[in-house]
């Protein structure tokens, strides 16, 4: 069940390198939210009981509800709703996602070691290649936050292959969503518009040499 | 140290909620009380102990707390002169945030566990952020949020590193002792890459190659006097953190690889340093790429080894000092000219004497000719090199440091000699902070001509971890 879990995870990810409308990258992420949240329940079985409830009611509300809305609620503020069309195209995003998975793959097939659950960090490096791509192809400050957003799921996904063990681990990850993800979209609500168009990174290069 | 952090936390989350001037400086006295009260208990009976189990006072921790506490008392209250003219309430958050970053700069330096240390840098990445936005402009904006963005992003990806590394080594605990003790059975693979994907993420923090940049333009906007802390103190605290995994790795069979990555780090992070400290127009800027230089040369004694790990540790001590006291020198030259740009200012040693013998000695100080500390671990680290044979390494670092001095020589002469563009209208300053900002480059100096015993076995304590 996890690994279908996963795979689907891992089929969100490809579908973001293709996705142009912003509404269906806040779609994405929640139904990212909804998958870490069952493999949280299947995977984390045998930690405390409360430690269960705990990441499984963050996951739940954090990532499957309280961050799509803030940036579906960012996305009808800011009035932007497709990515700049001067990024690159669906099928050059495309190449590089599938160019990442197998590089991530590969390494993984590589590595061949028991100790560390290869399909779980195989799929989290994935999802750090699949943000860092889109944080560098994208040229919207939105893409930069979906990339960013991508790249905290695909550790949170690891923690929890590592989290039967040491459940210290999966609350610090917590900690890393709540904390950042909070204050970059509460910036990026409140501030960034008012002061900066929230439109093109271009926008952001003013403090340059 | 769990009582130090909550109370120092008490104490500067205290500020937010002031609104005179006066309380602002009497709360920053009872908090350097505290950091001084934590100090002379190191020197006294300490070092040495544990502490919740995550906190180790220990001696790389010592000397750094030290330094911080200096600098950062000296950031306070020449940001206390430096920003009276400013609305109250926002000094009274930029003062909490400085103290808060103190104070999470601390448990940085004395954790003793991987976990840890990444909370309480991913805490400075708040407090700083903070800080950087003190001004309220649109460059402020535009700058706090490339650094939380990339230190954000910088730090999610040391996480995944740490996680790899801890599920690697299975050692059940994230203690460094404990994942040091099982890292030999690792997979070098796995090792590797747990490695890069910490050094990419906390380089960040450490303003090193790949993430140096968010450093620089979180320096270029912050206050002067928080850049001459988030320049050192914060720039500690990475560097610190990226040492205690490489003494992790020490025993593994991935060890010397582990050196390289850092030699080609050290040098991009020269490289770039040096080629930039030509192109930038702004003396923060300049003085935040000559971190980038600085903490280079540290990663190059690093990934040499021998003789070389020590000058790095004893590189990165003096450098606090040396950096901060020009970073406070530099508060003092935009109230005079309320800006930084490098080809408008001149007439600096007409203007203002004291500063500008302050900024001519830094200028002598920081590109290391003697009586300089950074002479001293500059020519260790070069010696390394040479007997170890790795000439391209001399080549590089020879011809990069000499585009270092004709950089500094060039751009700080000018600022004290050049004339003065007309439409610039120099004001008033408290020339007293100049000689304050003075004190800690003679330190250093004192440093660079004789070393005390206690700092020469501090470094040595701090090599054998």
């Amino acid at each position: 069940m996890i690994t279908a879990l996963i795979l689907l995870y891992v089929v969100t990810l490809v579908h973001i390198s293709i996705t142009e409308r912003f509404r269906n990258f806040a779609s994405i992420m929640s139904l990212q939210g909804w998958i870490l949240f069952a493999i949280a329940l299947l995977r984390l079985q045998a930690i405390h009981p409360a430690e269960l409830a705990f990441v499984a009611v963050e996951t739940m509300v954090f990532k499957a509800i309280l961050v799509p809305a803030i940036l579906t609620a960012v996305i009808r503020r800011t009035k932007i709703n497709r990515v700049s069309t001067s990024g690159t195209s669906q099928f050059g995003s495309l190449l590089m996602s599938l160019t990442a998975l197998i590089v991530s793959a590969s390494i993984t097939y590589c590595i061949a070691d028991s100790i560390v659950d290869r399909v779980f960090f195989g799929v989290a490096l994935y999802a750090l290649l699949s943000g860092l791509s889109l944080i560098v192809l994208r040229t919207r400050l939105f893409s930069h936050m979906i990339g960013f957003l991508v790249i905290e799921n695909g550790v949170f996904l690891f923690s929890m292959a590592i989290g039967v063990e040491m459940p210290l681990v999966i609350n610090i990850a917590i900690l890393l969503d709540i904390l950042m993800s909070v204050l970059m979209l509460g910036i990026f609500f409140t501030r960034i518009d008012h002061k900066i168009h929230a439109d093109d990174a271009d926008s952001l290069t003013h403090v340059k040499d | 140290m769990i009582l130090y952090l909550i109370i120092s936390s008490l104490i500067a989350a205290s500020a937010f909620v002031l609104r005179s001037r006066r309380q602002i400086y009497m709360i920053g006295a009872a908090f350097y009380t505290v950091q001084i009260l934590l100090a002379a208990g190191l020197l006294t009976g300490l070092y040495g102990e544990t502490s919740a189990e995550i906190f180790t006072f220990d001696a790389a921790g010592t000397l750094f707390y030290l330094l911080l506490t200096v600098v950062s008392a000296f950031a306070f209250f020449h940001s206390e002169a430096y920003l009276k003219q400013n609305d109250p309430d926002q000094t009274a958050v930029y003062s909490a945030l400085l103290m808060l970053l103190t104070t999470a700069c601390a448990g940085v330096y004395f954790s003793n566990n991987l976990a840890v240390t990444w909370i309480l840098l991913e805490t400075t990445t708040l407090c700083s952020a903070g800080i950087v936005y003190h001004r309220r402009t649109a460059d402020a904006l535009e700058a706090a949020w490339k650094y939380l963005f990339v230190c954000s992003t910088g730090i999610a990806i040391a996480y995944l590193g740490i996680l790899l590394l801890c599920a690697t080594t299975s050692s059940g605990s994230l203690s460094y002792e404990a994942v040091r003790a099982a890292a030999t059975g690792g997979n070098p693979l796995y090792l590797k890459i747990a490695f890069l994907l910490i050094l990419s993420g906390y380089s960040c923090k450490a303003e090193l190659f790949p993430l140096y940049t968010v450093g620089v333009d979180a320096n270029f906007a912050a206050p002067s006097p928080a850049s001459a802390l988030i320049s050192t103190g914060l720039v500690n605290a990475g560097f610190l953190a990226i040492y205690r995994v490489y003494k992790v790795l020490t025993p593994t069979e991935i060890f010397p690889w582990v050196q390289n990555v850092l030699l080609l780090t050290g040098v991009l992070s020269l490289v770039i340093g040096a080629l930039f400290l030509r192109r930038t127009n702004n003396y923060k800027r300049f003085l935040s790429y000559s971190t980038v230089e600085n903490m280079g040369i540290a990663a190059i004694g690093l990934g040499i080894g021998g003789l070389g790990v020590w000058a790095a540790v004893f590189h990165v001590a003096c450098h606090t000092l040396i950096k901060s006291s020009l970073f406070l020198q530099m508060a003092v030259v935009r109230q005079i000219y309320n800006g930084y740009r490098i080809n408008r200012l001149g007439d600096y040693i007409r203007i203002n004497r004291t500063g500008a013998i302050g900024l001519l000695i830094g200028m002598v100080v920081l590109v290391a000719f003697p009586p300089s500390p950074l002479f001293v671990s500059e020519l260790m680290i070069l010696k390394q090199i040479v007997a170890d044979e790795r000439w391209w390494i001399v080549v590089a670092m020879i011809l990069l440091v000499c585009i270092v001095i004709y950089s500094f020589c060039s751009r700080l002469i000018r600022l004290c000699y050049q004339p003065n563009q007309d439409e610039l209208h120099p004001s008033k300053s408290d020339r007293t902070l100049s000689w304050s900002a003075l004190l800690l480059l003679c330190g250093a100096m004192v440093v660079g001509l004789w070393q005390p015993e206690a700092l020469t076995d501090l470094i040595d304590r701090i090599v054998s971890l």
